[in-house]
Order: structure tokens, then sequence, then C-alpha cells
């Protein structure tokens, strides 16, 4: 309990250091109150879907396919929204449905033909992103385009009311529904169970096959709520929907202190994580500096937080082994 | 032992219904001469990368850093052309760079998977990012021709006996890198660290030391990848080489290399690469769009990794049975 209080400790630090350098370097323009909503705003989607993904590395995998299923997604409702008159609604449901499938079929892949987790959302990256292409909205030369998603009814899930973005308040209920699934159901102990030692999961009667299939679905609506935003934000749908998005919600996720080798973490953890990666884009480009310095300091950031992971539970395993050595000596 | 058997002859039977398959669909303009150079000119840099790859599979590792720093080495390579001013000597000290930056790569890469205990694929994924980030502020995100000295465009072009020089580059590492493998006691570490790194470490085998020399054997076939990419199009950017992880994992897994660790064998990973481009090209042929290929590529991978970890997952419930029959 106390190391991962300390966990979240440091990953708050880590945010309000942020927070307190851009201040520094770049005065009001970044500490200013629009530019918070703006932040909030900006983090929501890939805290929406970092939910999904913080299940599916607590369970000691992986999903690199997020971005390309919200590609999938989006262009299956810019189709719906093209060629029939359904109601808004409805599109959003077929799409949601497409979503929970990709997720379904990563979840068949890694659970029941045991194929290693970012092998198998790695191939799937690609199968979707060609799915995209093939169902893309074309013009007459076959030339594709960027369809429009502007009718109102639609359009209105990327507004505001007052200070709260809708896509805001879909993350604060994400967040506290996978919380309270995570902590406080059979379901989620199961899969930090599977995280932790899946032969012990097994041999206690967890069927870890299935935990799986049901974490990676969920990945996938998360990723079909995503994608219902972006679109709605865009007020458009492109085939480049959620390209290289898929390190920002595990980024997220490392930076929150969910444990890669499974087990640990949570989704309120994610959060922070996604508060902190959005932040830092945010303020790179206040400072106006190469945007390009992003993907460098993206990379160096989570090699860095993995590595003091790393180094940190060696040394708490260490203490712990020590520990007990003098406790069987005394006794 | 019938299994074994099959997939030895699956292979060459494999690629031969591919070949007979196209050439009966578009016969002349596939079995030509000027065709069969062009599928091999086209799988010749990843051909050269799984190359040496394949070390990081045989340990049971991933390099998913490969199409960026492919990327990145070609940008140094042009770049520091460009700064000689085009000359030879640029190109020497270019080479020399790229590699050196591959080889860094692969240390640092090696260095934190051994030292820190992290998980090979995160530690390629987010230097994937710094690779790519690090092009983008060299090149200024622009494209960065070149077009001199005539050495440098050479390297991709110039034709020997009717095929081009990459090919026989191909042919070269691939013998170095079978003849690693096979005939050095380093190969032999590595195929044993791949199936049993517990073992394997107390047996006595320096598995750190093992792994980070895969790394950087890894980080040096992709930097070679790299200026031969760069020398074929005569330019450099940060989208060189996109889409180079896949196709090279690609490659690998056709080839019967298990990326659980410890299975395969070079002229697999080659037959692999050619069975790739043989297939990229039959599409082409048969007019499939491009952007479809990303399927077919997919849904490769996922069929062969299936395939061998049902195996693997097969086996040990074997061995389970066994035991626990001897204890009846």
């Amino acid at each position: 309990m106390k190391q991962t209080t300390l966990r979240r400790l440091i990953s708050l630090g880590l945010l309000l250091a942020l927070v307190i350098l851009f201040t520094a370097l770049s005065g009001s323009r970044f500490l200013n109150a629009n530019n918070f909503i703006d932040i909030v705003r900006d983090a929501s989607v890939t805290a929406i879907i970092g939910v999904g993904v913080t299940m599916a590395i607590i369970t000691a995998g992986i999903d690199l396919s997020t971005g390309s299923i919200m590609a999938v997604v989006g262009m299956t409702m810019a189709n719906i929204y093209a060629y029939t008159l359904w109601p808004i609604p409805c599109m959003i449901l077929c799409g949601i449905i497409v979503g929970l499938g990709c997720g379904l079929i990563n979840g068949y892949i890694i659970g029941k033909l045991h194929v290693p987790e970012f092998i198998g959302t790695l191939a799937t990256m690609s199968i979707f992103r060609a799915l995209t292409y093939m169902i893309a909205i074309r013009d007459a030369n076959g030339v594709i385009q960027s369809q429009p998603m502007n009718i109102s009814s639609y359009a209105v899930l990327g507004y505001a009311v007052g200070y709260f973005y809708f896509v805001v308040i879909a993350m604060i209920v994400f967040v506290v529904c996978g919380q309270i699934f995570l902590k406080y159901t059979r379901l989620g102990t199961e899969i930090y169970a599977v995280g932790a030692n899946p032969k012990a999961a097994t041999l206690s009667g967890i069927d870890v096959a299935k935990v799986k299939m049901i974490v990676y679905t969920i990945v996938g609506f998360c990723c079909s709520v995503g994608a219902v935003f972006t679109t709605a934000r865009l007020q458009s749908a492109t085939t480049a929907v959620g390209q290289d998005f898929e390190f920002n919600p595990i980024a997220a996720a490392v930076v929150g202190g969910v444990a890669l080798s499974g087990g640990s973490g949570d989704v309120v953890g994610t959060l922070i994580g996604a508060l902190f990666m959005v932040t830092l884009e945010n303020g790179v480009r206040k400072l106006e500096m190469n945007t390009a310095y992003q993907y460098v300091i993206k990379g160096v950031i989570i090699i860095l937080v993995v590595m003091f992971d790393a180094w940190y539970k060696g040394r708490m395993d260490r203490i712990a082994r020590e520990k007990g050595a003098k406790e069987g000596v005394s006794a | 032992m019938n299994n074994i058997n099959w997939g030895k002859y699956s292979k060459p039977m494999i690629l031969v219904a591919l070949v007979v398959a196209l050439t009966v669909l578009r016969g002349t303009t596939f079995l030509s001469v000027g065709n069969i150079a062009n599928v091999l000119w086209s799988v010749s840099v990843i051909g050269i990368m799984v190359c040496g790859t394949i070390f990081v599979f045989l340990l049971g590792g991933i390099d998913l850093s490969i199409a960026t720093l492919c990327g990145f080495c070609a940008v140094t390579v042009v770049e520091v052309i460009h700064y000689f001013h085009d000359t030879g000597l640029g190109l020497f000290v270019g080479i020399l760079a790229a590699i050196a930056v591959g080889a860094l790569a692969g240390l640092f890469h090696g260095f934190i998977i051994t030292r820190f205990g992290v998980p090979a694929f995160l530690v390629t994924f987010a230097s994937q990012s710094i690779f790519q980030g690090l092009s983008m502020v060299v090149t200024n995100n622009k494209i960065v021709s070149c077009t001199a000295p005539a050495a440098f465009t050479a390297i991709g072009s110039v034709k020997i006996l009717g095929f081009p020089l990459p090919i026989y580059f191909m042919i070269l590492m691939a013998l170095l890198s079978w003849f690693v493998l096979r005939k050095t006691v380093f190969g032999r570490y590595v195929y044993s660290v791949g199936g049993n790194a517990t073992a394997s470490e107390i047996s006595g085998i320096n598995v750190k030391r093992v792994t980070i020399i895969c790394y950087v054997l890894s980080g040096v076939t992709t930097a070679i990848g790299g200026i031969i990419l760069a020398s074929m199009t005569q330019q450099a950017a940060a989208a060189t080489g996109s889409g180079y992880t896949n196709d090279v994992i690609t490659a690998g897994v056709i080839g019967g290399v298990s990326l659980l660790g410890g299975e395969g064998t070079v002229p697999g990973a080659i037959f692999g690469a050619v069975l790739m481009g043989l297939l990229n090209n039959g599409l082409n042929l048969l007019s499939v769009p491009s952007t479809q290929t990303g399927l077919v590529k997919g849904l490769v991978i996922i069929v062969a990794v299936a395939f061998d970890a049902m195996q693997h997952a097969d086996q040990s419930r074997k061995k389970v049975r066994k035991v626990v029959k001897k204890a009846a």
C-alpha cells in the first residue's frame, strides 16, 4: 500500500515539476485558465483509451492497435453518414459495435491463439489500418477523400457546456467507472490476478483466456468512444485518424505507474500520466520549439521512467528480502 | 518426426507454388529476368536487415525501432555527405558515421534491456520515437536529396551481370550472418540463450554480453540497410524506411524464425524476405492496391506466430501429461 502511494506521489510530482518548469519558461502564456482547460480537453481521448490500455497492461499485455481501431471506427461511421440516412445515435452505435469487434479479434488472437500481445496487436495494427483504407470514402476517380461530418447533432459532441467539454465529462465517467471496476468487482480482481501470476490464476480457477478476451474487448470499446469524440471534434473522418496515436496511452500508463510486468497500477495513475504527456506537448508548443523535439522528449521520458521503475522495484524487493531474512533469523 | 519433415520441405514448396501460381496468372510479366531482378532488388534492404535482427529474434527479443533507425541512418549518411561537399571522403565518413549510429543505438538498447531488465519491445518502442524526432530535427522535416558523389548512387543501382549491387550485399550479409550463427561459439551461445536464458547463465554463458552484442548487430545491419535505401532512392527523410519494422518481422516469421526465441535460421529468414517480395510483386502485378498489402502481412504474422505458439503450448501440455503419468 505504502509503495503504491509513493509511486502516485512521484507521478504527481513529475506533473507538478513540468507545470512549474513551463510556467518559469513561458509565464502567463502557459499558466492561464484557458490553457488548462485545453490541456484537460486534449488529454481526454488519451485518458479514455488509457482506461482500456491500463487494463491490458495490468494483465501483463499491451495494445499497439488502438490508433488503428480508432481509424476503422471513424471510417465506419463516415460510411454510414455518407451513404445512409440512419439517425446519429444509430451511427455511433454501429461504430462502437465495430470497435468491440476489433477488440474481440485482438482478444481472440491473444487469449485463444496464444500469440504474444505485442506481436498480435502489432499485426492487427497494420490489418485495421489496411481495412480503413479499403472502406475509405473515395471520389469518382478512386481518390480517397476525407468525409465531412458536420451535422450539428453529431458535431455537438465536440462542444462544451460552460467550461466542460463533453469529452471531459466522458473521460471522468470512464476513469471513475474504470477505477471502480478494477478495484471493487470480481472481474477486476481477476485482471490483477492474471497479470501478477497467470499460472496461479489458472490454478485458482480463473479462465485466463476469457479474462484476456474481455480486457481487449474493453480496449476496443474505449477506442471506439475515443474515435467518436475525435471525429466529432474534427467534424470529419479521414484515414489518418489515430495515426501514431498508440504510443500515447501506453506512455500515459507507464508514467502513471502501471507496471509493464503486470499486476499493479490503476486508472487514476494513467489519468495523471495522460495529463503529463499532454502538458508536455502543450508546453513544447508554447515555447515555440520545433515539434520534432516532442518525439525525442517523449521517448526519453518513457525510457527514464521505465528504468526508474525497474531500479525502484529491485530495491524494494531487496529490502523486503532482507527484512524477511532478519525476521527468519530472529524467529 | 512427421511434423519436422513437413516443416523442412514446406518452405521451398510454398515458394515453388507461389512462383507457379504467379507464372500462370501473369506469365510473361512475372517470369522475366528484369522482374526477378526487380523483386530481389526490392527485398534486398529487408534481407540485409533481417540478417542482423535475426540475432535479436533468436534471443526471444524484438526490435521495434528498425524503421525509424533506418531512416535516421539514411539521414546521417546523406547529411554527412553534404557536410563534406559531396566528395568521396564525405561518402566514406558518412558510411562510417551511419554504422556508428546504428551500433550505438544497438548498444543503448542492449544496455538498458540487460541492466534494468526492461522488456525489449518497450525500450525499442520508445527509442523509435526518439530516432524519428532526431531525423526530423536534423532534416528540419524536409526530404534531403543526394545525387553526388557518383559512388554513392552506385551503391544502390549499379548492375553486375544484370543484377543490382544490393542483391550481392544481401547475399554477402546472409553468408556472414549464417557463418556466425552456425560455425562460431558465439552463434551457439545465441541459440542457447534464446532457448533457455537461465540454463545458459548457469552453464557459464555471459548472457548480458551476448544480448548486448545481438542488439548491436541488429543496429549495424539496420544502418547498412538505411545507407543502401538512401542510395537507392537518392534521398533521405524522417519517413525513409517507414513500415520496415513490420516487413522485417514478417520476413522472419515467414522464414520460420520463432519470435519466442531459440528457433530459426538465416537461409529461412532470407527465404521469408524473398517470399514477401514475391507476394508484394505478385499483388502488384495483379493490381491489388498497395494499401491492402498491410492486411496480408498482418494476417501472415498472426497465422505464423499462432501456429508456432500453439505448437509450444501443445508440447508443454504433452510434457505435463508425461510427468503426471509417471507420477501415477
